[in-house]
């Protein structure tokens, strides 16, 4: 069974994102090139308000999805899940 | 003559010379953006038909939009706007009434200047005219302001919050290389192009280990 994985582009405005993603100990955030890699064994949720990330950022702030799915982006929650 | 050459880059435009739209008011175009966002009149061209075919006279105006690039207009004396004028569009076209307003917006053009201080004297000019500012947005990388000029076009200003940086660039590569393909082929969708981007960034990742080694994972390991 492949695990939830996506990538956030390493940017300022992507921060909020993975202080977020780092800060549960279930995550396991890394770098590939000018990515950050987010890789879980259960589904990855990233909090909107915790983010803190305005709409723009927030909307697009997944760069690729790994063997993964999204299952909510919206005003609450960033939600990827294995495929 | 040496015979030598130097070595010219394969990119070699520079900017916009100008970016053309009809219109059929120029008394309300030129208050807008002669008069309101002082845009100096640079040019014009007063031309009586245009070569064999059927023609109406017209008047080509053009006004500086900074860095020597020039917004045009063309005034056709006669020419009567198509269309349903209470439709939804501009006036170089109208579309269907249900058309959505992300759409019809779709199509503009943006003026950037330099800092927040310019952008907000923009503002001000706009909201004591006719043509107040419609939004102002933050995007992710740039904050702009929106109007309507008085042809229905819609105009944005923007400045940039900060440069845009090289992984921008690459990714941005990335994208349009995936977007290409998953458009090449069925039922293109968001799903399907961010599965083929994460599919490019591992193709990638061995020549970025060695052409970026300040990208390495191990300098970077955050948890």
């Amino acid at each position: 069974m492949t695990m939830p994985r996506f990538y956030v582009l390493e940017i300022p405005e992507n921060e909020g994102v993975i202080t977020v993603a780092a800060r549960d100990p279930a995550n396991t955030v890394d770098h590939l090139g000018p990515y950050w890699r987010i890789t879980a064994a259960s589904p990855i949720v990233i909090d909107r308000r915790a983010a803190g990330c305005r709409h723009a950022v927030w909307y697009s702030a997944v760069a690729a999805l790994e063997g993964s799915v999204i299952t909510q982006h919206d005003k609450d929650a960033l939600r990827v899940e294995a495929r | 003559m040496s015979g030598q050459h130097a070595e010219k880059p394969v990119h070699q435009v520079r900017g916009v010379d100008h970016a053309a739209f009809p219109t059929f008011d120029p008394n309300a175009t030129v208050r807008f953006y002669r008069d309101v966002l002082k845009f100096p009149v640079v040019h014009s061209i007063c031309a009586a038909g245009w070569g064999p075919e059927r023609h109406p006279d017209f008047i080509h105006f053009f006004f500086d939009i900074g860095q020597g690039d020039r917004l045009a207009f063309f005034y056709y004396f006669g020419w009567e706007p198509a269309g349903d004028q209470t439709a939804p569009g501009d006036a170089w076209a109208r579309l269907p009434h249900a058309t959505p307003d992300f759409f019809r917006n779709s199509r503009h053009i943006a003026l950037h200047v330099d800092d927040e201080e310019d952008l907000l004297e923009y503002r001000r000019r706009l909201d004591e005219s006719d043509w107040p500012v419609e939004m102002q947005v933050m995007h992710e990388t740039i904050e702009s302001i929106y109007t309507h000029d008085p042809n229905g076009y819609m105009l944005e200003i923007t400045r940039a919050l900060r440069p845009v940086t090289p992984q921008e660039d690459l990714d941005a590569q990335l994208t349009i290389e995936a977007l290409c393909e998953v458009t090449a082929g069925q039922a293109p969708s968001m799903d399907k192009l961010l599965t083929r981007k994460a599919e490019l960034i591992v193709e990638h990742a061995a020549g970025w280990e060695r052409s970026h080694p300040g990208w390495r994972e191990a300098e970077k390991e955050m948890v």
